[in-house]
């Protein structure tokens, strides 16, 4: 396989409801990739495009192809990918693919979503359709009410009192919203920097023990990457991140993964393959972009990925070693929590963290220091979903 | 009176007082799964025979959900409960109001009304806290 390069990225702001239609904010973060990859439209040879849910928020099939030709990208194959919030992951992950088999040397993938826009009352309908249709949804689960339980299981599982565990949790949030304050592209940016402990657990009760600072927002936004082949990055940037490490997992209802609850089954399994893949360990990643939905979901995709041993993650986040300057930098950007979710570009904005992270270019206030090997943790459905993949600089 | 229909065929059959879920046990490696497959995910055999599980098991994990849902008002439970198959069913649980949820307790299979369409009451399973011991 040949060598895969991010040349360039793009990104709107991460926001609550806004007007412009997915098409629109899909080509801005786009264009935005393109242009600082020193391209054109017409040099991109296929489109890879993360959306889930863009039928029911505004009415719109086949986004990719109407955003393909938005951005003047004519007759080349656009392709449209769902896995719930993992889309576009799962998107970057197979354009990394036909670019390493050496078929395209220069495509563009990414993600786009208007969740926000949906409201809360068709978000949490459309949202439950990547639950079992058969019998979870039925029964009432909520995506809050998966990881609620998971809380509750993780309290049993590791002998932590809930309460401590909750405190614990809104050291995750509280540092999700430090970092997110001071990122432009956030849709906290400015806000909620001084959280505290009992704000967190104060808010109103979601799905018990979880509160509204537990949980992520829903968020319109989109996010884009161009990839090239080694030699056409070689020729197009002093500074290309080479994907040097992927792995997807599928295992459909939460149930199948029960003989290992509160561990994700399928993360652990994809992140092993990113790992060995890019030849490199858990204490080498510098810093992680992990799906952080719930605040519990960082502990538990922090232990999985290898971060931390399994029951310490909350001990970790409370002294600062998932922090910036500990031992791996969990959410620069603010995460899910403060950057925000557009779920089906949600993985497309994680990998824009990181390639500009790895370049040193994000605000000083958040930048991990001399950072050089990063890793994004993506999750679709209640685990259903998993992509892991790793980022090295080339230079 | 409307007519109780299930909410999907197949999960689950009987009422109240001797109904059971419906699961599969593979005759080639043992395993009991919940729902029913053509063929099992332990060793992909394809030979499983029906079997209805106990009604009887232990709470797993719960949340009381604060948030509508399409067909549930607010505060409404759910949970995994384990049976003594070694099945975690997940299930909305009844009964939390009169009986504080705490993992670990027994708990009891019931067939009672989940939500109300026009013609018809959609019915299905739920567990509620136990009176009368657990598994």
């Amino acid at each position: 396989m040949k060598k895969v390069a991010v040349v360039g990225v793009g990104e709107t702001k991460f926001s609550g409801p806004q007007d412009m239609t997915e098409v629109e904010l899909f080509a801005e973060a786009a264009m935005e990739a393109i242009t600082e990859s020193n391209l054109k439209p017409k040099d991109i040879k296929a489109l890879f495009v993360g959306n889930a849910l863009g039928d029911f928020a505004e009415g719109q099939g086949m986004v990719q192809s109407l955003a393909a030709e938005n951005i003047g990208c004519l007759y080349v194959p656009a392709t449209r990918y769902e896995g719930a919030c993992a889309s576009a992951s799962m998107a970057i992950r197979d354009a990394c693919m036909w670019v390493a088999s050496g078929y395209y040397d220069i495509v563009l993938a990414g993600g786009v979503e208007r969740a926000a826009t949906m409201g809360t009352g068709l978000a949490t309908r459309t949202f439950a359709m990547f639950s079992d249709s058969r019998y979870e949804y039925p029964a009432g689960i909520t995506f809050p009410a998966v990881f609620a339980m998971l809380t509750h299981l993780y309290a049993d599982t590791y002998k932590i009192p809930l309460q401590k565990l909750r405190e614990q949790m809104a050291r995750v949030s509280i540092q999700s919203y430090k970092h997110g304050s001071v990122n432009p592209r956030a849709q906290f940016y400015g806000k909620n920097a001084d959280m505290t402990v009992e704000k967190v657990l104060g808010s109103f009760v979601v799905s018990t023990p979880l509160t509204l600072h537990d949980c992520c927002p829903f968020s319109d936004g989109a996010a884009a990457v161009v990839l090239a082949s080694e030699e056409v990055a070689s020729k197009l940037t002093g500074k290309p991140v080479y994907v040097t490490g992927t792995g997807q997992s599928s295992c459909g209802p939460l149930g199948n993964q029960s003989d290992y609850l509160p561990r994700i089954r399928a993360r652990e399994i994809s992140s092993q393959r990113a790992y060995e893949m890019a030849g490199v360990k858990p204490q080498d990643i510098d810093l992680c972009e992990l799906h952080d939905c719930f605040s519990i979901a960082s502990l538990i995709a922090a232990e999985s990925l290898g971060f931390f041993d399994y029951g310490t993650a909350g001990e970790a986040w409370e002294k600062g070693e998932a922090d910036i300057g500990g031992k791996t930098a969990v959410n620069p950007s603010g995460g899910l929590k403060s950057k925000g979710h557009p779920i089906g570009a949600t993985g497309a904005g994680q990998v824009y963290e990181v390639v500009r992270q790895l370049r040193g270019e994000v605000e000083p206030e958040r930048q991990v220091p001399d950072a050089k090997i990063g890793m994004t943790d993506t999750l679709g459905g209640d685990g259903g979903t998993l992509v892991n993949m790793i980022f090295e600089r080339g230079w | 009176m409307k007519t109780g229909v299930p909410f999907r065929e197949g999960l689950f059959q009987g009422s109240d007082e001797k109904g059971s879920l419906l699961g599969a046990r593979c005759r080639q490696c043992g395993q009991i799964i919940f729902p029913r497959r053509e063929a099992c995910l332990n060793c992909l055999g394809n030979d499983l025979e029906l079997i209805q599980l106990s009604r009887k098991g232990k709470l797993y994990s719960y949340t009381i959900v604060h948030m509508p849902s399409e067909h549930f008002e607010p505060p409404y439970a759910v949970g995994w409960i384990e049976l003594p198959e070694g099945v975690k069913i997940f299930s909305q649980i009844r009964g939390w109001q009169e009986r504080p949820l705490e993992t670990g307790m027994d708990m009891a299979l019931h067939f009672e009304k989940l939500w109300d369409e026009e013609e018809k009451e959609v019915v299905g399973y739920v567990f509620r806290p136990s009176t009368n011991g657990g598994a």
